[in-house]
């Protein structure tokens, strides 16, 4: 079988790809409006309790706010996948998880300590009446403890310690958590429980975020398995520790699939079909046919090399961002390090570009573990494209091939190259910092982690 | 590292800052204060007609007597009670022991909701006075505060006259 390559197709109305610029912006416009929401409410604090309870206020409007943001990050929604890209989203789904907790814990406190105060009454005996006479209070309790829970599992150093199933399990807590915390706030909330309008708004916030997930997560997957019954076709073994695995099935084109991005992938053998992985696309994907690239490094990876032809498979997908349409500039570097050239590879063969313009600088730490070499070298012929193989373990003298001086010298005019980096963590920050030396913008730096 | 501290006290600044923007702000009273009486003279009794005070005196100069005289009419302002919303304090007219007028002297609210609650409410409270005769009225519901304020306003101004 000949690896697969692009071929013309008809033309399909643009995707949608929403930046993060734009994302941020529009969470913080949210924000905006829900403190507008305490604002036009409140028009005078008297005491020093009325000011704590009024921060106690805040903080709880935000972390209601909030939870529901990080719903909305984890929808898996197309055109954020597309725009934001899954690692950043990860990324910001951690930060902003940790921050959410201090939100809901420092509400609860400042409310217990406000009322304490406005009342004149002790601590304990105040989270005592809050309990007890505050309808849905207890079941907002509750949701704050299951929230920091979830938090301190998911803190890095206890994640470690956890299997990823262990903390995965722990995680769906969040959504039990929400649900108990919901109804406190229209029962007691000052600024909802006067205003139909603002509880209109606000329900209304919560379903779309819950029908994303329930589309997004569930239904668009079921119904993409049932509509394009993909399978594997061929498993090669591409060297010692890598395999490809190429899948067909019915109307391919239909994901809208673009070089540079992934899929999770759930092969449905006895012991494979509980996990999902993400895989990248490891060459422009056909009508008829995708391939993945993957290198092996547990018992599920190596269980790939053993897939027979016929194994159903289920995709979700298309996910990231690692695409031809962040390029803005003529000129394009690729730089990829051991198994990141899956996503290069596919955006070597298909990013346009006239002869010269496009170089893949293509590191590795053993010969060895070079892979589809062959390949590269025939698009590099093809497109009369440049290819460097950068081989040998890396150096912190200053002499690695992805020092500044050395990667000037590989690639003339190296600031005004668009840059694309895919690799291990290490090799991407001192690409990233050789880059920068080197006078690359920040922004021209595209660069996808796939450890999230 | 830098991050969580920059957030954290991002976070506080931003708190304090809206919080003490809203501390420096005013109580607002409720535009035109609203008041209600017993139709003048042609009342359903006759024999207590009322002639309700059309310039009511300002608040505290109540015309204290110690021999209340049956028929003379009597503008006496309540105390002023501080709920946690605002300041609710009523002054009423009565005649012998009919409540002939009665009238907001103060209706203040700490934010907006609450001033939309009270313009909403006062109108209801002071009927309900007219046709109770008393301070025994019903809550207004969705303003529990404001009734409970209203209501004891108006019992220290009946107190005054020994309507209980």
């Amino acid at each position: 079988m000949t690896p697969p390559s692009a071929r013309a197709r008809a033309p399909q109305p643009p995707l949608l790809r929403i930046s993060p610029e734009v994302a941020l912006g529009a969470i913080g416009v949210g924000a905006l409006a829900v403190i507008a929401l305490w604002w036009k409410d409140t028009i005078f604090i008297s005491g020093w309790g009325d000011w704590l309870t009024n921060a106690g206020r805040i903080t709880g409007l935000l972390a209601g706010y909030a939870v529901i943001v990080l719903l909305a990050l984890m929808a898996r929604v197309p055109a954020l996948e597309r725009g934001v890209g899954t690692d950043r989203l990860v990324r910001w789904h951690a930060a902003g998880g940790r921050y959410t907790v201090c939100l809901a814990v420092a509400h609860t406190l400042l409310i217990i300590w406000g009322y304490a105060v406005t009342a004149h009454s002790g601590l304990v005996h105040e989270t005592g009446s809050l309990l007890t006479t505050y309808p849905d209070v207890m079941m907002g309790t509750v949701a704050v403890g299951l929230l920091v829970l979830v938090g301190i599992v998911s803190a890095r150093a206890a994640r470690r310690r956890l299997s990823y199933e262990t903390w995965h399990f722990v995680h769906l807590y969040t959504y039990l958590a929400i649900a108990l915390a919901f109804s406190h706030q229209f029962s007691t909330g000052a600024d909802f429980i006067n205003r139909a309008q603002a509880r209109w708004l606000w329900s209304l916030m919560y379903i779309a975020v819950a029908a994303l997930l329930v589309w997004y997560r569930l239904l668009a997957p079921l119904r993409s398995a049932l509509r394009h019954r993909l399978h594997v076709v061929e498993v090669r073994q591409e060297n010692a520790d890598t395999v490809s695995v190429y899948v067909s099935g019915l109307r391919i084109d239909e994901l809208r699939a673009e070089p540079g991005q992934f899929f999770r992938w759930r092969f449905l053998t006895r012991d494979l079909w509980w996990a999902a992985n993400p895989y990248s696309l490891s060459a422009a994907p056909r009508p008829d046919l995708l391939r993945v690239t993957v290198k092996i490094t547990g018992s599920h990876s190596a269980a790939l090399r053993h897939l027979a032809p016929g194994t159903k498979v289920l995709a979700e997908g298309p996910y990231g961002s690692f695409t031809a349409a962040r390029r803005t500039r003529r000129k394009v570097l690729l730089i990829a390090g051991g198994v990141g050239i899956t996503p290069l590879r596919a955006l070597f063969e298909t990013l346009p570009g006239r002869p010269g313009d496009i170089t893949l600088l293509y590191r590795v730490n053993r010969p060895e573990d070079l892979v589809l070499a062959t390949e590269l070298d025939a698009i590099a012929a093809q497109r009369r494209a440049r290819v460097h193989y950068l081989v040998g373990p890396p150096k912190f003298d200053g002499s690695d091939h992805l020092s500044p001086r050395r990667l000037q010298r590989l690639v003339p005019g190296l600031a005004q190259h668009d840059v694309y980096v895919c690799g291990p963590e290490p090799m991407m920050n001192a690409a990233r910092t050789s880059l920068r030396t080197s006078g690359v913008p920040r922004r021209n730096i595209h660069d996808e982690s796939f450890t999230f | 590292m830098k991050r969580v501290l920059l957030s954290v006290t991002g976070t506080v600044v931003g708190l304090v800052a809206l919080l003490n923007f809203k501390t420096h702000g005013h109580p607002i009273a409720a535009g035109t204060l609203p008041s209600a009486g017993l139709p003048n003279a042609s009342s359903t009794s006759p024999a207590q007609a009322g002639t309700s005070t059309s310039a009511p005196p300002r608040a505290g100069t109540s015309s204290r007597s110690s021999t209340p005289a049956a028929s003379a009419a009597r503008t006496i302002a309540g105390s002023a009670v501080e709920t946690r919303y605002g300041v609710v304090q009523v002054q009423v007219s009565v005649r012998g022991t009919k409540i002939t007028n009665v009238q907001f002297l103060q209706l203040t609210a700490f934010d907006q909701r609450s001033a939309e609650i009270n313009s909403a409410a006062a109108p209801i409270l002071l009927q309900e006075t007219l046709s109770a005769q008393s301070a025994h009225i019903d809550t207004v519901s969705g303003a529990s505060y404001t009734s409970d304020g209203y209501a004891q306003s108006l019992q220290s101004a009946l107190d005054q006259v020994g309507i209980k």
